[in-house]
């Protein structure tokens, strides 16, 4: 029995007692949880395979399981042994905690019960099971009987709190605060985020395949090694009969293609830079067209981004300058970001019809900048553009938006000075705005360019698989095609390139470690 | 002389300012213009040579938006999927960003950085493992997938957006809580929270925003059951009366459904929501 404070006359016998039992309610919990999930995982058809040494146990392991949970369930597990012995061995500190952890245990089993509930109960397509909430009902049990002892250990800790939290430090408590108030946002972030993003990079691995009763095998780094292998070889041009390059109806100059062995091995040519003399770089890849995607998206990122800040800062710079109606201009700025991007990629769609029915045509028409009406849509060397349009259109304001609190930061004193020393309008821009304004362009830059980079919204509607992004090429792989291995390591090429432009970011936006 | 050419210049300067004031209005606005404009239009009229007025004014559009029993169940969709996740991550949120903006503990700052890489996150890069995932536990093509993906954009957001909020509070009122007594839960809901009702309103409106616009996830889990589907896949797949090719003038008055509402609120809480927008993009 656990030994209470020296003046054990102020503490009731129960105190002790009820300590006693919390400490082993956690030592069984503890053993309890690891054991039923090692069972439960014992349980998976695909690890009994492994376990008959018909297939790799490791990775049918890692295939079913992954790694994140279970290190999650022996850390907790072990946290709660570690926590149950010191309490035994009378640890204020080890008590406090241990009312944290019971808490946490009860909130997680009804959780866990109502989502079992409600998963359970609803019609199941795949097993043809109809609606039932008889079956909701049992499999809620389990976790429901989990949660009576946590649940009423937690009632009895705060009806002791005073006892527990006696002689308790700032530091300890606020500790403690702090973490309780974290669990539920970092029990979110494993499941939405931690989670599937393992299973990515696990699947990734194998040649999965939805809908596919075929057995998964791993494949290495196979599925990289074909989406990211190219080469550039120097091609020359197709020749007429009196020995001069071949034109194709569009004006362009028709190259040869790469040499036989080459494309049987699968390489296909995507792109002829022209070099002179008749000749040609030749890009070839064995998937050409994740090559283009990836093409495209540096296009579009690298216009946009560049357009977004040039155009952004001209207007916000016109906008931090006192005029009537600037609150209803900002206002009026908003208006583009708020309208959901489907929607202004449909909007856009009827702009760029490609007859006089387009008004984009019509304004060009009648303002004489246009000969004919262009198809902005299907032209291939029209549509990046448009989607660069629409980009543009779209965030510009926003950008905008964001130099301005910059700017609105830049002491108007250092301008009156500047005019006082007569620096010209030019000048002062090139000498106070811009180097004062420099950070935030820098982060704002950071900031579009990750925004760009997971272009999918745009691409998808508006050109659907004709043109690809990295996104949409991902998302036709995966859901068009069903290629959940090949898909999976698409996301984490993409994922890859992106966290470099993450880190950069983290670092531009300092957090102060007080 | 000399007077009178300063003055010419200045309002030269003056209508030249105007005018460029107009061009970035014209910019910003028209698209939306026209989104007005064509959904007042005929079906033929759409066909015919762009015309900057309606020539055939009808509402024919927005009588049978209003009829599409699609679309009305689609934004009764979007609104309880936004709703529910934006409650769910400003509930959440706010205790996160108390304890990583108001208290002192190790592992602060590395919770920091996770959080705010996190704002960062692609979403498409967990799109298969997701998948997977949701299929696994049979919750495909249906909202509540949805509802379970959402906070991967909004928890950080507003995890990071509050932080920051949070840590502008003058310290003395903490300290008060706490020489009266109060347990540091009770400062948390009793005293620091009603503070930051403007900061939740405004985090809220944003991540709304962000839910409501949402169309990866939605696509991907909601392609194959169109009961399920918000807005933006509703509007992207938009279908009409069966008889008509591409019933684009009834998109642009869906589009006046969805969007309106939006503005009114941005308009309404425009300066905060560039403020939180701020918070959450430049300011550390």
């Amino acid at each position: 029995m656990i030994r209470t404070a020296a003046r054990s006359n102020d503490i009731p016998a129960s105190y002790g007692l009820g300590l006693t039992a919390i400490a082993i309610l956690l030592l069984a919990l503890a053993l309890g949880t690891t054991a039923f999930y090692i069972q439960s995982i014992a349980l998976i058809p695909e690890v009994q395979l492994g376990l008959n040494g018909e297939i790799s146990l490791v990775l049918a392991l890692l295939n079913n399981v992954g790694i994140i949970l279970p290190v999650l369930v022996i850390g907790l597990s072990l946290f709660l042994i570690v926590t149950a012995i010191q309490m035994l061995r009378s640890n204020a500190d080890a008590v406090r905690w241990a009312s944290t952890i019971v808490f946490w245990i009860t909130v997680g089993a009804i959780g866990l019960a109502i989502f079992a509930f409600f998963q359970q109960s609803a019609a199941n397509d795949i097993l043809g099971l109809p609606a039932d909430y008889g079956r909701g009902l049992s499999a809620a049990i389990p976790p429901l009987l989990l949660a009576i002892p946590t649940a009423a250990a937690s009632w009895w800790m705060s009806q002791n709190s005073g006892l527990i939290n006696r002689n308790q430090t700032l530091t300890s408590r606020n500790t403690r605060m702090a973490w309780n108030l974290l669990i539920p946002t970092i029990a979110i972030l494993i499941i939405v985020a931690a989670r599937p993003l393992e299973k990515t990079f696990i699947t990734s691995l194998t040649d999965k395949r939805f809908g596919s009763a075929d057995p998964v095998s791993y494949v290495g780094l196979q599925n990289y090694t074909q989406l990211l292998s190219f080469r550039i070889d120097t091609v020359e041009c197709r020749r007429e009969d009196d020995g001069t390059c071949t034109l194709a109806a569009d004006g362009s100059v028709r190259w040869e293609l790469i040499a036989r062995d080459l494309l049987q091995a699968g390489y296909r040519p995507f792109v002829n830079i022209p070099i002179g003399g008749d000749r040609s770089l030749a890009l070839s890849g064995t998937d050409s067209e994740f090559l283009t995607g990836i093409g495209n998206t540096l296009y579009f990122t690298l216009f946009s981004v560049s357009l977004e800040l040039v155009l952004g800062l001209f207007i916000a710079m016109v906008v931090n300058s006192n005029f009537k109606g600037r609150g209803l201009m900002r206002a009026v700025m908003l208006v583009p970001w708020a309208i959901p991007t489907v929607i202004s990629a449909r909007l856009w769609e009827l702009m760029f019809r490609d007859n006089q029915s387009g008004i984009i045509n019509k304004i060009l028409l009648d303002l004489g900048a246009i000969p004919q009406s262009q198809s902005w849509l299907t032209n291939n060397s029209l549509q990046l553009n448009a989607i660069v349009m629409v980009d543009v259109w779209k965030t510009t304001p926003f950008m905008a938006l964001l130099l301005l609190a910059g700017l609105q930061l830049i002491p108007a004193d250092l301008y009156e000075a500047a005019s006082v020393d007569g620096a010209t309008r030019w000048r002062q821009f090139t000498t106070i705005t811009l180097p004062l304004l420099r950070p935030v362009i820098g982060i704002a830059l950071i900031f579009r360019t990750l925004d760009a980079l997971r272009v999918f919204d745009v691409f998808n509607v508006l050109l659907g698989r004709q043109r690809l992004s990295m996104a949409t090429y991902n998302y036709e792989v995966l859901i068009q095609e069903q290629r959940a291995g090949y898909a999976s390591s698409v996301s984490v090429i993409i994922f890859i390139l992106i966290s470099v432009f993450t880190f950069l970011y983290i670092r531009s936006v300092r957090i102060e470690a007080q | 002389m000399t007077t009178e050419k300063n003055s010419l210049t200045k309002i030269l300067g003056r209508v030249g300012f105007y005018l460029i004031i107009l061009a970035i209005l014209v910019f910003t606005l028209f698209p939306f213009y026209w989104a007005i404009n064509s959904s007042f239009k005929g079906e033929q009229e759409l066909f015919q040579p762009a015309s900057y007025l309606p020539q055939s004014f009808t509402t024919i559009n927005y009588q049978s938006v209003l009829s599409n029993g699609n679309f009305m169940r689609a934004l009764f969709n979007s609104a309880w999927v936004s709703g529910t996740t934006v409650l769910l991550s400003l509930v959440v949120g706010a205790f996160a960003a108390y304890a990583l903006g108001r208290l002192q503990f190790r592992g602060r700052t590395a919770m920091m950085y996770v959080v705010l890489a996190m704002t960062m996150f692609p979403q498409i890069s967990i799109l298969s493992g997701l998948f997977t995932i949701i299929t696994d536990v049979g919750l495909y093509g249906s909202p509540l997938s949805l509802i379970l993906a959402y906070p991967i954009f909004t928890l950080p957001f507003t995890v990071w957006v509050l932080t920051s909020f949070f840590k502008g509070l003058p310290d003395e009122i903490e300290q008060a809580a706490l020489v009266d007594g109060a347990t540091s839960f009770q400062t948390f809901y009793l005293i620091m929270l009603p503070l930051t009702a403007p900061a939740l309103v405004t985090t809220g409106l944003l991540a709304f925003i962000s839910a409501w616009n949402e169309y990866l996830y939605a696509l991907t889990f909601t392609l194959t059951t169109p009961a399920s589907q918000t807005v933006p896949v509703a509007i992207a797949q938009f279908n009409g009366t069966v008889m008509r090719q591409e019933p684009i003038a009834e998109v642009m008055a869906a589009a006046m459904f969805v969007t309106l509402p939006l503005l009114v609120l941005v308009v309404v809480f425009q300066k905060r929501i560039v403020a939180g927008l701020t918070a959450g993009a430049v300011k550390g």
